[in-house]
Formats: structure tokens, sequence, C-alpha cells
């Protein structure tokens, strides 16, 4: 359909540029409505809906896409002050912390490996590993179950610290190992004959001018994170120990009771951070899994 | 040859050839250059490959062996039981409401993200004005923490304040609230299905669309207008080379695509937890409510396991296009 617009535009008389150039945009732009209202509606309705006071979320006679009594910060207010949600985001933020310095500690120094010292085997080992981000959560769950109970951790987010690593270790590797590729090996060379060790010229030089790399493996330790609800759900069930996915979507449901304002604020206040941060580096991500198809 | 730095050579035969070599002795090949970076090169896989190991690797195992045991999660001392708990999935009629749902859902999740993504990449391919503004905002879906937008779904579903059905009312389609169409979107076993596949198309079929957008854009240009030039027409163009070059791409997408949703339970967990009567129950939620919530973990094994096959086509897909991954 790309071409076909070209075409189709291309076959009519030849107007001036301009004219033909608005039209084009204007066939592509209503392409893109359905899809663009599809994507994004939800989130205005979720963010519309924290924003409503209780009575002006429950009437039909009205039009809902707009507020009927003044907006509130009283669902916000909520979350602070009746619920976890504070514990909650400490929790997240202490299981990103962790999970990251636990990545970048191991699969830095293996991406190296893998990328730089032409071991025997590294490609295999390398999709090896890679392949262990194919195992999914669903079948794991059960037997990591088993391990989080043996090293007492059941009910605690440190629970979270020790399995999350299992899809951060795996794909982080891969991304770096894709990096680390990209570093000159004249810059290490050079290091090496002023003296430095391979390990030393792995800190002091290759490391530093990789800063990049690995900024994006602690971004991808923190969104992959945030995209478990599995393992959250299946490992930590007291209320102060949930990390915010999972405290928002048991905790903010009593029975049959929603509390659909400060559920929403609740899943907002983090979603779109997250949202935002992947959003940047969503292109990495996808050149990291799909290198293979794309090059 | 063998007296400079590893490091510093850049053909991999020719320091592998002394590795190999004889002519070094086995006691002295230790403290070649060689040797040593292997060593190094090993030790620095190992935090790595441990990590994985034994949480992947063996809970992997594990998870087999839990599935031939009566394992349940307040009885630490377990019993080999065979293959009792893969009998006992297969005589229970639920399992296979869950299997058919599972196909069901994915198959057909899975084909609607491909048509959407694809469209919306054609859309997305060509220079307009906004292009990024506009991919920013339709990749959100993808991006939002999955648990956080099914909740918004949840609300957008409600069985008497669904602004979906507002909509609807207001547009003429169907009745006010109460009458015979008003549709309770999770609560009628029908609709339930395919509100919690709507649900993960809206988060996939942008996936979809950046995947195949970057396929495209990587080569497309150039070779469209060679072919233009050679005189092939728009059909032509679009048989010939649009579609072969789109489809292993499209193919790799959906891989990823499966494996993420057979991995994915929270969409029917929060959203409808299996019901109504089972009609949204899927493998994934059988699994977590048979072995974490009932607690009989050896069967809550054995079923995640039948997850393994479905699996099975696209982990090899995907292994053999990374082993043709170019560096």
């Amino acid at each position: 359909m790309a071409t076909l617009a070209r075409e189709v535009a291309a076959y009519h008389a030849p107007r001036s540029r301009r004219a033909k150039e608005a039209r084009r945009h204007a066939l592509i732009y209503v392409g893109l409505v359905p899809f663009l209202v599809l994507a994004v509606f939800p989130i205005f309705w979720m963010l519309i809906t924290a924003l409503k006071q209780e009575p002006d979320l429950y009437r039909m006679d009205v039009v809902p896409f707009w507020f009927h009594l003044p907006p509130t910060w009283k669902n916000f207010d909520f979350l602070f002050h009746r619920t976890f949600y504070g514990d909650w985001i400490v929790n997240t933020m202490s299981i990103s912390f962790w999970v990251s310095a636990i990545t970048l500690l191991t699969a830095v120094p293996a991406g190296y490996a893998l990328a730089r010292l032409r071991l025997p085997f590294a490609e295999n080992l390398g999709i090896g590993i890679f392949m262990t981000y194919l195992v999914p959560s669903i079948i794991l769950f059960i037997p990591l179950a088993r391990v989080v109970s043996t090293l007492e951790l059941q009910d605690s987010w440190w629970a979270l610290v020790v399995v999350y690593p299992t899809f951060t270790i795996p794909f982080c590797t891969w991304l770096l190992m894709g990096f680390f590729k990209t570093v000159p090996f004249e810059i290490e060379e050079a290091a090496m004959l002023d003296g430095c060790g391979q390990f030393g010229a792995l800190v002091r030089v290759v490391l530093p001018v990789s800063w990049p790399g690995l900024v994006t493996s602690v971004i991808f330790s923190f969104t992959l994170s945030m995209q478990d609800f599995l393992y959250s759900l299946a490992f930590v069930s007291i209320s102060e120990q949930k990390p915010v996915p999972l405290g928002v979507a048991t905790e903010l449901i009593r029975g049959d009771v929603y509390f659909w304002g400060s559920l929403m604020a609740g899943a907002l206040l983090v979603g779109v951070p997250v949202a935002i941060v992947y959003n940047l580096f969503l292109d990495k991500f996808i050149s990291g899994i799909t290198g293979a198809a794309i090059k | 040859m063998s007296e400079l730095p590893a490091a510093g050579s850049r053909r991999p035969e020719a320091s592998l050839s002394v590795a190999v070599g004889a002519r070094v002795g086995v006691a002295s090949w230790w403290r070649t250059p060689t040797a040593r970076r292997y060593l190094f090169g090993y030790s620095l896989l190992t935090p790595a490959v441990l990590y994985v190991g034994l949480l992947v690797g063996m809970p992997f195992l594990f998870s087999l062996y839990l599935a031939l045991s009566d394992a349940t999660v307040g009885e630490p001392i377990a019993r080999f039981v065979g293959i009792e708990n893969f009998i006992s999935a297969l005589e229970n009629a639920t399992f296979y409401t869950a299997l058919r749902n599972t196909l069901v859902f994915t198959l057909g999740a899975g084909i609607l993200k491909g048509l959407l993504g694809t469209s919306l990449a054609f859309l997305l391919v060509q220079p307009f004005k906004g292009r990024r503004v506009v991919r920013a905002l339709i990749v959100i879906p993808f991006t939002l923490p999955i648990a956080v937008s099914v909740l918004g779904w949840k609300w957008m579903f409600d069985s008497q304040f669904s602004v979906v059905n507002w909509a609807l009312s207001n547009l003429g389609l169907i009745g006010g609230y109460g009458s015979a169409d008003w549709p309770v979107w999770l609560g009628q076993p029908g609709l339930a299905l395919f509100s919690v596949m709507f649900v993960n198309v809206w988060r996939g079929f942008p996936f979809s669309a950046i995947v195949l957008l970057a396929g495209m854009t990587s080569v497309a240009p150039e070779i469209l207008e060679a072919a233009k030039v050679d005189g092939a027409s728009f059909m032509q163009r679009f048989r010939k080379i649009i579609v072969p070059m789109i489809a292993p791409i499209l193919f790799v997408g959906s891989a990823f695509d499966t494996v993420f949703t057979l991995s994915d339970l929270s969409i029917v967990y929060l959203l409808t937890n299996g019901g109504p009567d089972g009609a949204t129950e899927i493998l994934q939620t059988l699994a977590y409510n048979t072995g974490i919530r009932a607690g009989a973990l050896g069967r809550g094994a054995a079923i995640s396991l039948f997850l393994f096959p479905l699996l099975l086509p696209a982990i090899i897909i995907l292994l053999r296009t990374l082993r043709r991954r170019q560096y």
C-alpha cells in the first residue's frame, strides 16, 4: 500500500506538487486515524477516570469523555494515604535497582567475552544464553516456586530480585554482545600496548566507551521487570511487599467493589513513565531480538 | 604470531592454529596468550551461565520431575507417580476447554495482529509529517506494563458503565442498559473470549508493525526503485519483492509474539479469570490455578508443560534465524 498510494497519486493528471503532497498526506492520515484511536483512547480514558470524582464516573446520560464535576486529585490522595502504594513504589524501585545490578555484573562480562575474546563455541553459547529468554515464565514459575521457598524468600520482594534476572540476563547479554562488537579493536590494543592487561583494557577503555550499552541494559532490566505479572502474582502475596503492577491489580479491588478512580490513578502513575522510557528504547529492543531477520 | 598479544590479531584462524598446533607442548600451552585468553573469557562467562543454568535450566528439568510427581505446596516430600498427572489432565474436561481456547486465542489473535500490523507498517513506512509522533503514540499499548493496561480494559468492559457500550448505544447500534442486546463483554461466553483476544491484539499489533517497519526500511527503497526502473509493474513488485521480503520478517515477529502470548496469563487472569463458566479458561490460567492456588505443584507443572509443544514451532523458527544472524 505504501507504493499504492504513490501510484494512485501519480496516475491522476499531474497537478501541482503541493496538491499531490497534500492529497498523499490526507490519505495517510485517514488510514492512521483508526490505529491512533485504538492505541491512545484507552490511555485517555484511564487518565480522565483517574481525575474524575466518583459520581461523575457512573453517569450514562451525559457524554463521558469530559468532566461534569470539577476534576479532583482525590484518587491519587487515596492511593498514598489509604493503601500501600508508597511501599509498592519503594519495592518496585528496590527490585529494579538490584535486578539491574545483578544483570550488569553478569551480562557485561558475558557479553564482552562472547563478542571479543574469540572463544571456541562463543556463537552457540551466545545463542544458548539467549534461548533461555524464550523459555516462558509460565513453564518456569512452578519449579521456581520451589526454589523461592527453599531460599525462604516467599512473600518478600527479594524473591523477584532472584527471579527477574532469569530473563534480563539473557536479553542483556545478547544486547551487549552486539554492542561490544561495534567497539573498535584498536582502542583495546592501544590500552594493552600501554601496559593494561586484558582485564584492565576492559575496565579502563572498553567499558567507558560502552556506556550507552550499559545504560540500555539498565533500562531494559527496569522495563522488562515492569512487564512481569505472573512471577509477582505467584511469589508475593503480602500486601506491603508487592511491586506496583501487582499491588494495583490485586489490592484495590475489594470483593466486587472496584475503586476505578484510584485503580486508574495507580496504574497510570507508574505505567506512563515506564511507557515513555520504553518508547525511547523500543528500537533497541526490536533490533536486539530480531537482528537476524532484519539485517 | 603466537608472540603477539592475542587480542591484537584480527584473524581468528591465526591464533586458533597456534592453540591447536602440536608444536607447543601441552604443559606450556597453558601459558600461551591464547590459553590465558580462553581462561579469562570463560571465567567472565561463568556468572551469567551459572545464573541462567541454575535458575532457568535446572528449574526446567525440575518441572519435568515435578510433573511426574505428586508434589504439593504444603508437602515437601514428593512421590514419583509417573505420567499420572498428564493422564489426569487428559481426563479432565476443563483441560480440553483450556487447550481449545489457548489454540483459538493464540492463532486468532496472531492472525489479527499480523493483518493489523502489516497494514499499519505499510502506512508508517511512508514519509509524512509527524511520523515520529504518530509512531510514538501507536506503540503505547506495547510499552505500557501489561497489568496496567489490562486494568484499563477491565473498566472499559464494565458490565454497566462500559464506555464502549455508551458509544455503541449512542450510535444507535445497541439499546440502552438492560435491553436484550446490551453486551456484557466479560460476562457472556462468546463475547468474553473475543474480549480477551481483543486486548491481546490491542497490545500486540504495534509490535508486529514496528518489527515489519524495521525490516521494510532496512532494504525496501533501493530494490523497489531498481525493479521499477527495470519495468516491473506494481503487482509484480508486490508479489515478487514486497511479499517475499516481508514474509520472513513477519514470521520472526509472529514467532516472538507467540512466545509472548503463550507466556502471558495476566489478560485472562485479570479480566475474567477463566470465566464465565470456563469460556476463557486457557492453559496458563489453568496451570496457575491448579499449581499455585490449589497447591498441586505436580499437576500444575504437567499442565504448563502442555504449552511446550505449542511453543516449539516458534522457538525453532527463532533458533534458525538467530543462527543466521550476521555480525
